[in-house]
């Protein structure tokens, strides 16, 4: 346990972040424990490696390539732009239809369709034949005659006849 | 001229000013991307990218902190982005690597004094690119470029202790990697 934190007192003695107490704290215990010594060790070989690495230098005509790359770039690309737009559209445009459908249905008050007689009476399932024959039983003889004669004119001027 | 009227003048898309500041940064910011990706083609590549996203983030740059800083949280968010695409590709790859350390071990022991350094290279190359992304940055800005615990925490977004047990747990993790190779004999030397 001791060791463990010391690791990261040995870590940070490499950064030049202890305090004069933590070094001597440190040191102490590097002289009794072998395992820390060995540790310490790794850990210097693995920095000063790290910091002694020789870097190649970046390829030639750096700006140059740079500045034709630049060129060719946009910070802002209109069809990319337009694509994302039509991409949230169409979902979107779709709902719209969806509720303008279901508001037509169900909110706009229903109107009411004029029937022509014919209309009415095949809808209240009645014979127009069946209720002129009713008609015509009713009445005397005399009235059946002036009546089918009154029909035939009216057929001719084309004019229908309305039922009381 | 002043960086900060560089700056300015590259925000109002002055091209030369520009230059001047990548002529500045470009090593550092090569340097940064060759410690994670040992290849220069790729580092030379990824710097180029760096360079054009901090062109076109520059108006959103208002000196709250120095260009420097700025660029390299730049430089270690896109660095990052290819490091976890990278690691996505090259996670069956690194399965076969594991055989590669011993390998490595022979040829070691076989070639010559100046081969060696290749071969270390290659080696803690490896081993530093089998850690975490957030690792292999950190140990790149603290132990390769040398930055200051403050300036790494401030391009992070970490709290100072945040980059302390980061960094522990970094180097940690590498020596254990490079255990094999360190008792070596003369293996760090």
């Amino acid at each position: 346990m001791k060791c463990k934190k010391l690791e990261k007192l040995m870590m940070r003695s490499f950064d030049g972040r202890l305090t004069t107490k933590e070094k001597d704290v440190l040191e102490s215990h590097l002289k009794s424990c072998s395992l820390c010594q060995s540790k310490k060790e790794d850990y210097k070989k693995i920095l000063d490696f790290l910091k002694e690495q020789d870097f190649p230098k970046p390829k030639p005509y750096f700006w140059e390539r740079l500045k034709s790359r630049l060129h060719g770039q946009y910070p802002y690309e209109p069809i990319v732009l337009w694509k994302q737009w039509t991409i949230k559209a169409i979902p979107v445009s779709f709902l719209i239809a969806v509720l303008i459908a279901v508001t037509t249905i169900f909110l706009l008050p229903s109107r009411e369709v004029e029937l022509s007689q014919s209309e009415e009476l095949f809808f209240r399932d009645l014979s127009p034949i069946q209720e002129t024959i009713t008609a015509l039983e009713g009445e005397e003889i005399e009235n059946k005659n002036m009546m089918l004669i009154f029909a035939s004119i009216e057929e001719q001027n084309g004019i229908r006849r309305y039922l009381p | 001229m002043e960086e900060e009227e560089l700056i300015r003048l590259s925000k109002e898309g002055n091209e030369e000013a520009f230059g001047t500041i990548v002529n500045k940064y470009k090593t550092k910011v090569f340097n940064m991307a060759f410690s994670l990706t040992y290849n220069r083609e790729v580092a030379d590549d990824l710097s180029q990218e760096i360079f054009i996203k901090a062109y076109f983030a520059l108006p959103k740059f208002n000196f709250k902190s120095a260009f420097g800083t700025w660029l390299y949280k730049i430089s270690s968010n896109h660095i990052k982005d290819y490091l976890r695409k990278e690691s996505r590709i090259k996670k069956i790859s690194l399965r076969e690597a594991t055989i590669t350390p011993q390998i490595m071990k022979d040829e070691i022991e076989k070639k010559q004094r100046e081969q060696l350094e290749k071969q270390k290279n290659v080696l803690v190359h490896q081993a530093i690119q089998k850690l975490p992304a957030k690792y292999q940055i950190i140990l790149s800005l603290r132990d390769i470029q040398g930055l200051s615990y403050w300036e790494i925490a401030k391009i992070l977004k970490l709290s100072p202790g945040t980059v302390d047990s980061r960094l522990y747990r970094a180097r940690r993790m590498l020596r254990n990697k490079l255990m094999p190779f360190l008792k070596q004999k003369g293996g760090g030397q």
